[in-house]
């Protein structure tokens, strides 16, 4: 009997276009080539085959998704046009992706593939933060973040990926492309479409074909305006070891100072050293809690080269055992060495955080790819000052407390500014803007959502980083050493907690550039 | 716990489950549904009819795959064909007889299910009479299925009211295929959508509905080498509009005029084809007479809405091909003028000579799975194999093929579906089946409904799935779904496909023809004169051969082999044409009619029954999303559909939505005097013309058919599903929408233009 057939590998169906058959025909690679998709827009009907086949062919469940349509509509009835983009990886030149995992999980196959190699991923999300199209997506159920691979295994087997053999309409293919003059000539034009980000952050590979004189087209999930995760463990994390460098900075300061013969200040303790790294120590690991498999956490300082992250995670490492070796050193009555230690930390310290505030200046997230986010990050070292403060308060040194806390207003004093700055710049926020429609999705979120965090923030800040350690030098230049101490406990507690609220909504308020949405999935996961 | 602390540490990322393995038939496949074993089957969702392979492990279904061997999907699925393995194990299934107890609904044995049921048909039939029992299927059944509830409704039950959910999607495209062709049956095949070229769409979402069917219109320019014209006939700008090159934003339900207004044009033109006309057609005279007395271009652009010049322009492009298909679906059937509308539809073009040929006919698109099976041998609005109830012969020669009593057949067609609704307000029907259908969410007027079958004595409910009519039932048949039973469904393109069955029914359930034969036997001798020589599906199928032969619905060539060997064969299919006939009245092949010739009808437009006036100024419309399947019950449980389309929504144009103060993503309230719809969401939309409303039926939480209106096609009895008056009522405008006055007749129309000269926009001249 003919029927059923044994096998459709090498089966053509009778398409005359890619669809339908589970055999492809490719040519060979030159060099300098890779495989891309082409999607054809002008023959999607938006029926969604490829997310389906996708998602089956890859075992994923509804909320893990590789290929979604994105939805899109313009013009005046009758003459609307309803716009479907579908995509999955764009399996770029230069991946954001790739260039941002610390684990170096990510590697671009010789055909050109971006392929996420899943052994290794630890579920840190970078990537998903990271690529401009939001590709990237984390699967709870295993732990490790996940994407489109082009059906790789597949082709290489002479097999059709998923979502072009799905496509009733032929609207997805392989194509091969070389990539050099990709890049210079075609990219531009043929590797845009509506609503996705700017093609030179990635070089994204796809190659679009466009219905003429499309109007301006609104994503058809505009009117869903959510907030992105909370990363509560990266909240305490980064406002921890932000506090820890303003405090070893402040304990190298003091040491500094009194080898230049201020006599008068205190010295550097084994307390005040142990005081000052303590949040790292507590924040650092705490960061682990947000990984999909903190079991690996330590593999995060594997791509230094290229990765913020990794650069991140190595530097406060560091800065962390710099600040031990500091305590001990001071423990062991050897004063010298645990300031060119507390030196050392400052330093590593100062690199650590600005390679944290690098983590988050990309442009897939415009709400964060600002100079204020480093200026925030930096400012909030103000804590440690409070805390140096406090503990010197309490050990009875008047006069060291109120250097300290005289730099510690400063940096709130700084910290206020960068909060002005913010509010201005969303104020004023030009349509003109590259990102505007992000940027106005943070702005609805920071004014409907997160108004009153952002006004306790504020106050707060004013309050117990400013008014406060004012105060309180009243008191320790009066002498009044419990009165003080308990200021600055109040102060010192009330600012971490608004500095904590103000890196919830940094978090909350971001928005990605990426791919429309549907009208009720939003950008369809989760 | 140990597992748990090491999910939590991610020791385990569960390569084996998300990595591929070999499949010697597909290739690399998911290796956690790596299957014992594939069957070949058929799609059970939409009349399209796609190939598919089922893939079975531990004897469920885990994967469903395109059949590149089809000729009708080649290889492809849509979402919901492709997720269909789900829905066989939906935890939304009945998997066992149930009784209605003190109020509950009670699992039971099937001869408790059984004996119950016969003894309170049988009481009641007693008291009222035959015809007080009634049945309502459906068009998901397999054509064995459908035959056997038919045979035994008719001459088990000996009650004629029997009606199929067809009546609300195909009837109009069956009652007007039997006024213009003598009988129904499709003309066309889908691959005529390769090689028109002009395909007119009228009413008809396929995007949304069909989406396979865009294979066969993507493959035209790679056969034919150049884009085809398509023409998109749709009062909404749908999915499907974006691929029109001509979009006809006519007035809710003018497609009549519109039909009529473009037969004007081309005998005004002397574009018709005299030949053909001459040849093949009858009543040309009365009907040019009719066309040209009452259908000139200035009036027909008054109530279309669509402007002379792009009248015209259409008219010049549909003639002008060489091959024109028209195809439709809903927008057209479901319409008080439904039957009229679809002649109009074929008087196109037959005088345009568009019939019978390779990529030239008039051709419906059908809804359901099965609606093609109910239509050949159902035993609703004809006897089995497109025989007449009022035919003496035919009747004498039914019942001799099936070895019964000729008196046992009915002279006449009993109720059509609203009728049995009817006359279940005047207490004249006591007791209802309903197979496979859920008229609680899909039937008109829900208000109405819901009161009517609180009246009945007993309502029974066959079904795979707990529907919310399911849920008032007294009594529930859990049937098994697609994959557990074993038969054909015919597509839209008369091809009879095998549906073969691939795992056992889940729990208590029975194949639907199972369910009938079984449930025979507690009528006294009505088992042995009607199934006693029946044992299994094949034996049904051999039956339906028989009836069928020489009749156009001819099967008596095919056999579950042949059809699975061939992926399906189209009617009819017998010595002559051994593999089928891909389309009807080509050369040599007469219509059934008295001469043999296609009639060309002289057809009126009728203005909508409830227009737009103060209180209700919005006109509603209702149709369906590419994600969920009728209302639900196959689609709600399958995450990756009912994601995309949880709820319904309401589609406003922003004009609208400026008077109500309301963008996307708000809710409203939409309704009228017969019911309203709470807490809708709205979906702000250039799809929709000012004045006008688009919401999905699908959804029983948003039950929108609570608003629409009791108003059928005479002679299809089809309901005016489409269009009804309404209000919707937002927050800022308590009051509703106020209705606008002085409404320019003759609105703007507009056509895409490739060239770089500007759409052709004009404004109509008033007419007089």
């Amino acid at each position: 009997m003919n029927t059923p057939l044994r096998s459709f590998i090498d089966h053509k169906a009778d398409t005359l276009m890619q669809c339908g058959n589970y055999s492809i025909d490719l040519p060979e690679l030159q060099p300098g080539e890779q495989y891309r998709f082409h999607f054809d827009a002008t023959a999607c009907v938006g029926c969604h085959c490829c997310e389906a086949a996708c998602n089956e062919q890859n075992g994923n469940s509804a909320d893990v998704k590789w290929r979604r349509v994105g939805e899109m509509e313009g013009g005046v009835f009758p003459n609307a046009v309803q716009f479907f983009n579908s995509m999955s990886c764009n399996h770029c030149i230069d991946p954001a992706c790739l260039n941002g995992c610390p684990t170096e999980s990510y590697i671009k196959l010789d055909n050109g593939v971006v392929f996420h190699e899943d052994e290794t991923c630890i579920g840190c999300q970078y990537c998903t933060w990271n690529c401009p199209y939001e590709v990237p997506v984390f699967n709870k159920d295993r732990g490790i973040v996940t994407k489109c691979h082009m059906c790789t295994d597949k082709l290489e087997a002479g097999q059709t990926p998923a979502c072009v053999q799905a496509c009733p309409a032929g609207a997805i293919e392989i194509e091969v492309v070389n990539k050099d003059q990709w890049i210079r000539n075609d990219m531009r034009e043929q590797g845009v479409a509506p609503h996705l980000p700017d093609v030179s952050v990635t070089k994204p590979t796809t190659r679009y074909t466009l219905p003429q004189n499309l109007p301006q087209m609104q994503p058809a999930d505009a009117h869903i305006v959510k907030p992105a995760h909370s990363e509560l463990p990266l909240v305490f994390m980064t406002v921890l070891t932000q506090m820890s460098m303003g405090a070893v900075g402040a304990l190298f300061l003091g040491g500094l100072l009194s080898l230049l013969g201020f006599s008068n200040l205190a010295q550097g303790s084994f307390v005040i050293a142990l005081v000052a790294i303590l949040p790292a120590l507590v924040g650092l690991p705490l960061s682990a809690l947000h990984l999909g498999r903190p079991i690996l956490a330590h593999s995060a300082m594997k791509n230094i080269k290229k990765s913020w992250l990794s650069r991140e995670a190595l530097a406060l490492g560091v800065f962390a055992g710099l600040g031990v070796m500091s305590a001990g050193s001071y423990l062991a009555g050897l004063d010298g060495i645990a300031l060119l230690f507390a030196l050392l930390a400052s330093g590593v310290g100062v690199y650590g955080i600005y390679a944290q505030s690098m983590i988050y200046r990309i442009p897939a997230r415009p709400s964060w790819n600002r100079v204020s986010t480093t200026k925030r990050f930096f400012a909030t070292g103000y804590l440690g000052l409070l805390l140096v403060a406090l503990v010197l308060s309490l050990q009875g040194y008047g006069t060291s407390a109120m250097s300290v806390l005289s730099m510690g207003l400063l940096a709130a004093g700084y910290q206020v500014l960068v909060i002005d700055e913010e509010r201005s710049f969303y104020h004023y926020l030009s349509e003109k803007e590259e990102h505007y429609y992000q940027l106005s999705r943070t702005r609805e979120l920071l004014r409907n959502n997160f108004a009153g965090h952002l006004k306790a923030r504020f106050i707060m800040l004013a309050g117990f980083g400013m008014v406060l350690p004012m105060v309180s030098i009243i008191f320790l230049a009066d002498g009044s050493f419990t009165a003080a101490s308990v200021l600055l406990a109040l102060a010192f507690t009330g600012a971490t907690a608004s500095e904590l609220l103000g890196r919830y909504i940094f978090y909350v308020s971001a928005v990605s550039t990426g791919l429309a949405g549907n009208f009720f999935a939003g950008n369809q996961r989760g | 716990m140990l597992d748990k602390i090491k999910r939590f540490m991610g020791v385990d990322i569960k390569e084996e489950q998300y990595s591929l393995v070999d499949d010697a038939t597909f290739g690399k496949i998911n290796s956690a549904k790596k299957v014992d074993k594939w069957v070949r089957s058929t799609c059970g969702y939409c009349g399209v009819g796609c190939g598919l392979y089922i893939g079975v492990k531990d004897g469920r279904p885990v994967y469903t795959k395109g059949d590149p061997a089809h000729p009708v999907s080649k290889g492809t699925l849509c979402p919901k064909g492709l997720t269909e393995h789900e829905m066989v194990t939906s935890s939304n299934r009945v998997t066992t007889p149930m009784i209605r107890k003190n109020g509950a609904l009670t699992a039971v044995e099937w001869d408790e299910a059984f004996r119950h049921t016969s003894d309170k048909f049988k009481e009641i039939q007693a008291k009222y009479g035959k015809g007080a029992v009634a049945c309502i299927s459906t068009g998901q059944f397999l054509t064995e299925d459908f035959y056997t509830l038919g045979k035994f409704v008719q001459l088990g039950l000996e009650t004629n009211n029997y009606d199929g959910n067809t009546t609300l999607c195909m009837a109009s495209a069956v009652m007007g295929y039997k006024q213009t062709f003598g009988s129904d049956g499709p003309p066309a095949s889908y691959e005529d959508f390769s090689h028109a070229d002009v395909i007119m769409l009228i009413g008809a979402n396929i995007a949304d509905n069909h989406p396979i069917l865009k294979l066969h219109i993507a493959k035209n320019k790679k056969i034919t080498g150049k884009r085809p014209t398509i023409i998109v006939v749709d009062p909404r700008h749908s999915k499907t509009a974006n691929m029109a090159d001509i979009f006809v934003p006519i007035k809710p339900r003018s497609d009549l005029a519109l039909m009529n207004g473009l037969c004007y044009i081309i005998m005004e033109q002397g574009w018709e084809d005299e030949k053909f006309i001459a040849e093949r057609t009858s009543g040309y005279k009365e009907f040019r007479k009719h066309i040209m007395a009452n259908y000139p271009p200035q009036e027909v652009a008054h109530i279309t809405g669509i402007d002379v010049k792009t009248l015209y322009e259409i008219a010049r492009v549909y003639a002008g091909a060489d091959k024109a298909l028209s195809a439709w679906t809903m927008g057209v059937n479901q319409s008080s003028i439904g039957t009229d509308t679809v002649s109009s539809i074929n008087n196109l073009a037959l005088i345009t000579g568009n019939l019978g040929r390779e990529g030239a006919a008039p051709f419906s698109i059908t809804g359901q799975c099965n609606a093609m099976g109910t239509r050949e041998f159902g035993f609703t609005s004809s006897i089995p194999g497109y025989r007449n109830f009022a035919s003496q012969t035919d009747r004498e020669e039914f019942a001799a093929l099936i070895d019964v009593p000729a008196e046992l057949i009915p002279v006449k067609r009993g109720y059509s579906y609203p009728q049995i609704i009817e006359a279940i307000e005047r207490d004249e029907i006591k007791a209802l089946w309903i197979t496979a259908t859920n008229p609680l969410v899909s039937f008109v007027d829900q208000n109405r409904l819901r009161a009517a079958f609180k009246k009945l004595d007993i309502l029974v409910v066959q079904d795979a799935f707990m529907s919310e009519t399911a849920e008032i039932a007294d009594v529930i048949f859990s049937a098994a779904t697609w994959s557990e039973k074993e038969g054909v469904y015919t597509n839209s393109e008369r091809r009879c496909n095998y549906a073969k069955k691939a795992v056992e029914p889940l729990g208590k359930t029975m194949s639907d023809a199972n369910i009938v034969m079984e449930f025979s036997k507690y009528f006294e001798g009505k088992y042995e004169l009607l199934f006693g020589h029946l044992q299994n599906s094949r034996d049904i199928f051999e039956e339906i051969k028989r009836v069928s032969a020489g009749r156009l619905c001819d099967y008596s060539g095919m056999s579950y082999e042949l059809i699975e060997e061939l992926g399906g064969i189209q009617w009819p299919c017998n010595e002559a044409n051994p593999k089928g006939t891909k389309r009807l009245y080509g050369e040599g092949f007469a219509c059934p009619t008295e001469d043999g010739k296609a009639k060309l009808l002289p057809l009126d437009w009728q203005p909508l029954a409830e227009s737009c006036n103060p209180a209700f100024p919005l006109v509603l419309n209702t149709g369906r999303t590419v994600e969920q399947w009728h209302t639900r019950t196959k689609t709600r449980t399958i995450d990756l559909l009912n994601n995309l389309a949880p709820e319904a929504w309401c589609e406003v144009n922003p004009l609208d939505a400026a008077k109500l103060q309301v963008s996307s993503g708000d809710r409203i309230r939409i309704g009228n005097a017969r019911g309203s719809v709470e807490e809708l969401i709205v979906k702000v939309s250039e799809s929709v013309r000012e004045g006008n409303v688009f919401v999905p039926f699908h959804f029983s939480e948003q039950l929108i058919n609570a608003l629409t209106i009791s108003d059928f096609d005479p002679k299809s009895f089809e309901p005016n599903f489409k269009q009804c008056a309404v209000n919707i009522y937002s927050e800022a405008l308590p009051e509703g929408i106020r209705m606008q006055e002085n409404e320019i007749a003759g609105a703007l129309s507009y056509q895409k233009a490739e060239s770089e000269s500007a759409p052709a926009l004009s404004k109509v001249k008033e007419n007089r």
